[in-house]
């Protein structure tokens, strides 16, 4: 038990340094984007007829902070999301970052999760299948079909559903709610209307996503299946589906769990361009809106670091999980080799 | 060395099933190991025949320009003829048979009976006919422009032009695939586009394969604490949302940045991002191979790291690493999409694959202009021709695969 309070707390201590590193990286990214927060703060402002002067520039810089060096500001904006959970004040729309993004970031990471789940649900048994099988036509059926979803692009897949749908049903199924429930309190009902609307995003991404979970478990599977110890099963008499779960399947399934961090990170790449389509208003569009047109360096920010951070959580309880079925795993992050 | 413990893998895979081996066992054995991938590829159907897809779609982007029968740029534009329908060349009408394919004479007018709008008649009785290999705009293989500041550095080299193109009509022209907005021939753009993005695609695959070879190499090699920190970085890098990443990056473009120094930043950027996952399977099959005999015996004749790295590891594994390629080509040339599509890659002059699609999205093209859709079959056929190739060739470089 010892071990593996010890293991847990070790795993806990690496994903806080990622978390770190990688914060850095976003902020430094940030930071390369030329002309700072001030500038373009006052640079729309001047559009409104307002007259700016250098001195206008500079005693806002010293108000916002940005005057201090880049590491100071970086230490103090990752103290502040750490300690308060607070992501500052957004440059452009002058609200709170986290009154901003709200509820819409568990949104975003619902839908991405479940897609995720979606894929895997249609990735472990056609992969199997395709790793296993000596049928060439179901199997080059089966792959082809979960390749399409990659090889389809998001957008176009997105834009044709909406295309029928408008046709046959009248209805667009673009944004996340009915009108009557845009602006509602949770409740059955809007979470009722939520899932009415979300399944077409989320079906396309977890579509999408299929192809790389398929050619992992394909790998995994045609790798285990020609070891040794699949030949000694099946010497025992193992066979067919028993033969199948008990042995190679079990092999391959760590390195798939391991993943699903990476894999969630894919996910998040595609949404924003679904978003787009089927304008959603969660952290997707937003992140796209505040990087693309406003360059809102601290919303943007933000949402990189809450979507990083949901990764490398993902990624810290699949290695808990993992570690608490497979000792291996333990040993070898311990350094006991 | 590595080489021949290799097929002797490969051997004793095939002792074990002796059908793949056919007729001559001997020639099998004495095989190289790409001999025996490439027999086993050869019989699994769909790969093969992905393949030659593949090898069609490749060709045609490094022909595009003889292929194309017009410039795919605004110089090439046909002002008569925007958004026009694609032209199928027909051999027969009621008017009769032809042995050369023909288009019918469209011809533009306005008059008071138009309403004074141009409109577009069908001239049934006026044929035109499509020639091979004709003579039409100019395309230079060797086109450098640098535009260095000061007037007299200034550098421009034009060579090897090519003049004649597959076909061409005798009069006027022909769009297979139509117009878009501005008149320009969907063809020759898709053609283009293709090799735009295979050329994206293999920058960027080249270059992350240099990096992921460079950090899963010391990294497999060397283990210990360097491991443990190269991995943590490699981590790090997984962890970071690419498109997110791409963003930020692409907001640090300036604007005046012409196409082609856009696309090269584009290709770095994708080759930087994508080398984790090569990396670590590197360093994975480092770590197993550098315990192995081999390794050992060419430590004590005294091989320096790198020597053992370049001439026993690497070859070990190279069937690998070439099926690892394959299979992420694909998704560097998805990034280009979806970077060119949310409008931060390649923009609209430039033809590329992303480019091309992004044009699809107004609802105007959905309802009247289907055929803008055309290069979307070919950029599904390129993916999916890749996606196929690389199971093919994966299931051929494993040994143990056949069962």
């Amino acid at each position: 038990m010892l071990e593996i309070s010890r293991f847990v707390f070790m795993r806990f201590i690496m994903a806080i340094i990622t978390l770190l590193m990688v914060s850095f990286i976003v902020f430094s990214l940030m930071e390369l984007v030329p002309a700072n927060c001030a500038v373009r703060y006052l640079a729309f402002k001047n559009t409104q007829g307002e007259q700016i002067t250098i001195a206008d520039i500079k005693a806002e810089e010293v108000r916002m902070g940005l005057d201090k060096p880049y590491v100071v500001r970086w230490a103090k904006w990752v103290t502040d999301v750490f300690v308060r959970g607070d992501f500052g004040i957004s440059c452009i729309l002058r609200v709170r970052v986290n009154d901003l993004l709200g509820t819409k970031f568990w949104i975003s990471l619902g839908i991405c999760l479940t897609s995720l789940l979606l894929a895997y649900a249609i990735a472990i048994p056609v992969g199997i299948y395709s790793a296993t099988t000596n049928k060439p036509t179901l199997n080059n059926f089966l792959r082809f079909f979960s390749y399409l979803g990659l090889a389809m692009p998001n957008f176009l897949l997105a834009l044709m559903i909406m295309l029928i749908s408008t046709v046959l049903f009248g209805d667009s199924l673009t944004g996340l709610f009915s009108k009557e429930y845009r602006d509602a309190a949770w409740s059955l009902a809007r979470f009722g209307d939520f899932l009415a609307h979300a399944w077409l995003p989320v079906f396309i991404l977890g579509w999408s996503a299929t192809a790389f979970a398929l050619q992992t478990v394909r790998a995994l599977i045609s790798d285990e299946y020609g070891k040794l110890y699949v030949t000694a099963a099946r010497a025992r008499g193992l066979f067919g589906r028993q033969l199948l779960w008990r042995y190679p399947a079990r092999h391959a399934l760590p390195p798939i769990i391991n993943s699903l961090g990476f894999d969630l990170n894919r996910v998040f790449n595609e949404l924003p361009i679904v978003a787009v389509i089927l304008t959603l208003t969660e952290a997707g569009s937003l992140l796209l809106e505040s990087l693309a047109r406003s360059n809102d360096q601290q919303l943007a920010g933000a949402i990189i670091f809450m979507l990083t951070a949901s990764i490398v959580g993902l990624n810290f309880f699949t290695d808990v999980m993992l570690a608490l079925v497979d000792p291996r795993i333990r040993r070898g992050v311990m350094g006991k080799g | 060395m590595a080489e021949t413990a290799k097929t002797a893998n490969g051997g004793a895979a095939v002792a074990e099933s002796t059908e793949i081996g056919g007729k001559s066992k001997e020639a099998y054995f004495t095989a190289g190991q790409y001999a025996l991938i490439w027999a086993r590829f050869k019989m699994n159907r769909a790969a093969v025949t992905a393949g030659i897809i593949l090898i069609g779609l490749i060709m045609m982007g490094l022909t595009a320009p003889f292929l194309s029968p017009y410039d795919p740029n605004i110089a090439g534009r046909d002002a008569e003829y925007q958004n026009g329908a694609p032209q199928i060349p027909k051999f027969w009408d009621e008017n009769g048979f032809s042995f050369r394919p023909f288009l019918y004479t469209l011809e533009r007018k306005r008059s008071a009976a138009t309403n004074f709008r141009w409109i577009t008649d069908v001239n049934k009785d006026k044929r035109r006919y499509v020639e091979f290999f004709v003579k039409g705009w100019r395309f230079f293989i060797v086109n450098i422009d640098l535009d260095l500041p000061g007037e007299d550095f200034d550098f421009r080299l034009r060579a090897l032009p090519i003049d004649y193109h597959l076909f061409g009509m005798d009069k006027g022209r022909i769009h297979l695939f139509g117009t878009e907005a501005a008149g320009k021939d969907i063809f020759s753009r898709t053609m283009f586009a293709i090799w735009t993005s295979l050329a994206v695609g293999t920058i960027g695959v080249f270059i992350s394969f240099v990096l992921a070879l460079i950090i899963g190499g010391i990294s497999g090699y060397a283990g210990g604490w360097l491991d443990s920190i190269l991995q943590m970085i490699t981590d790090a890098v997984r962890t970071v949302p690419a498109i997110p990443l791409f963003m930020a990056l692409a907001a640090m473009v300036p604007d005046e940045w012409s196409a082609e120094t856009r696309f090269f930043f584009i290709s770095i950027i994708l080759g930087l991002i994508g080398w984790p996952t090569l990396a670590r399977r590197i360093r994975t099959h480092l770590l197993t191979e550098r315990s192995q005999e081999y390794v050992l015996a060419a430590r004590l004749c005294g091989a320096t790291p790198g020597h053992i790295i370049r001439r026993h590891l690497l070859p070990s594994f190279s069937s690998y690493i070439i099926v690892d390629l394959v299979i992420s080509f694909p998704y560097m040339v998805l990034s280009e999409t979806a970077l060119s599509f949310i409008g931060l890659g390649l923009k609209d002059p430039v033809n590329s694959l992303g480019v091309l699609l992004q044009n699809v999205t107004k609802v105007d093209v959905l309802l009247n202009y289907q055929w803008y859709f055309i290069p979307a079959g070919f950029f599904m056929a390129l993916v999916l021709a890749f996606v196929f190739v690389g199971d093919g060739l994966r299931d051929a470089a494993d040994p143990y695969s056949g069962h």
